[in-house]
């Protein structure tokens, strides 16, 4: 049967626990991290890693982060657009 | 001149690479270790949210890394402080909520007590977030068991003492711990 963490009140011990977890990823080496980043198939010295989802690229894109905003807008105007519309369900 | 729209701005975590306040791998130290912070928050405030807030603190001078203080164990500090301002924050709100109720109250000595009594939400999110980190360890029960001491306050040697671990087997373990939490802080799923 695993051990039970909680014996103080429970967010003293996750208090606790964060913080000594914290220490772990301080004292974690370059080589920790590159070796944890691997083992996800991410490869954190390429350019546009994944590793740095969320740091230096948003998590969430938009539309606007791939297509002109003036593009879109035609687009979206275009009276043809109705041809790209899904057909509305017949009733049986 | 371009249109203030158009100008894409420098989030905290670029500007502080762009500064070289931080490295790009302790950028990914400082995302595993705000990933670990922000176990048991609301939704409404991510791990991204912790770690743009205290690089803002830092870039804007309300906070100063002192002299000899390396940058990440500073800005991890910073966060560790937001994360306890957010659970003082939430029990203030409670507090304030139980007393506008419409029952008369008797400010006796016992209930002052009772004030300073754990939050029963706060408990529950925690005891929550103890089980998640436990399945997280749950292939490795040396690790559940170094997890379970921490959490009773133990020092490496105490720990060492009590699980009846040699230094290999201990630092050994370390290194599995630390290796599961960098692999899941790095990646961006849901807490």
């Amino acid at each position: 049967m695993p051990p039970k963490v909680i014996q103080v009140f429970p967010e003293t011990a996750l208090e606790r626990i964060l913080e000594a977890l914290e220490r772990e990823l301080i004292e974690a080496s370059d080589a920790d991290i590159l070796e944890a980043a691997h083992d996800l198939g991410m490869k954190p010295e390429m350019k546009g890693s994944a590793a740095f989802l969320g740091l230096r690229y948003p998590d969430m894109r938009r539309p606007e982060d791939y297509f002109d905003r003036q593009w879109m807008l035609r687009v979206l105007s275009d009276p043809r657009r109705i041809w790209l519309a899904p057909k509305e369900p017949t009733e049986s | 001149m371009r249109p203030l729209a158009d100008t894409p701005a420098l989030r905290p975590t670029e500007t502080a690479l762009a500064l070289k306040l931080v490295s790009e791998m302790n950028l990914l130290r400082l995302k595993t270790i705000a990933r670990l912070h922000a176990r048991g928050l609301p939704p409404d405030i991510g791990w991204d949210d912790l770690l743009q807030e205290a690089l803002t603190r830092v870039l804007t001078g309300a906070r100063r890394i002192p002299g000899g203080i390396a940058p990440v164990a500073f800005i991890a500090g910073i966060m560790r402080s937001l994360r306890s301002e957010h659970w003082k924050r939430f029990g203030a709100a409670r507090r304030r909520r139980v007393s506008s109720g419409s029952h008369r109250r008797y400010p006796t000595p016992e209930l002052e007590g009772r004030e300073a009594a754990p939050d029963p939400e706060h408990s529950l999110i925690a005891a929550e977030e103890l089980q998640a980190i436990e399945r997280l360890f749950a292939d490795d029960p040396v690790a559940l068991r170094i997890i379970d001491a921490l959490g009773e306050g133990l020092a490496a040697e105490q720990i060492r003492a009590t699980l009846s671990l040699t230094k290999t087997e201990y630092d050994s373990a370390r290194k599995r711990i630390r290796r599961c939490l960098l692999r899941e802080g790095l990646t961006c799923r849901p807490k």
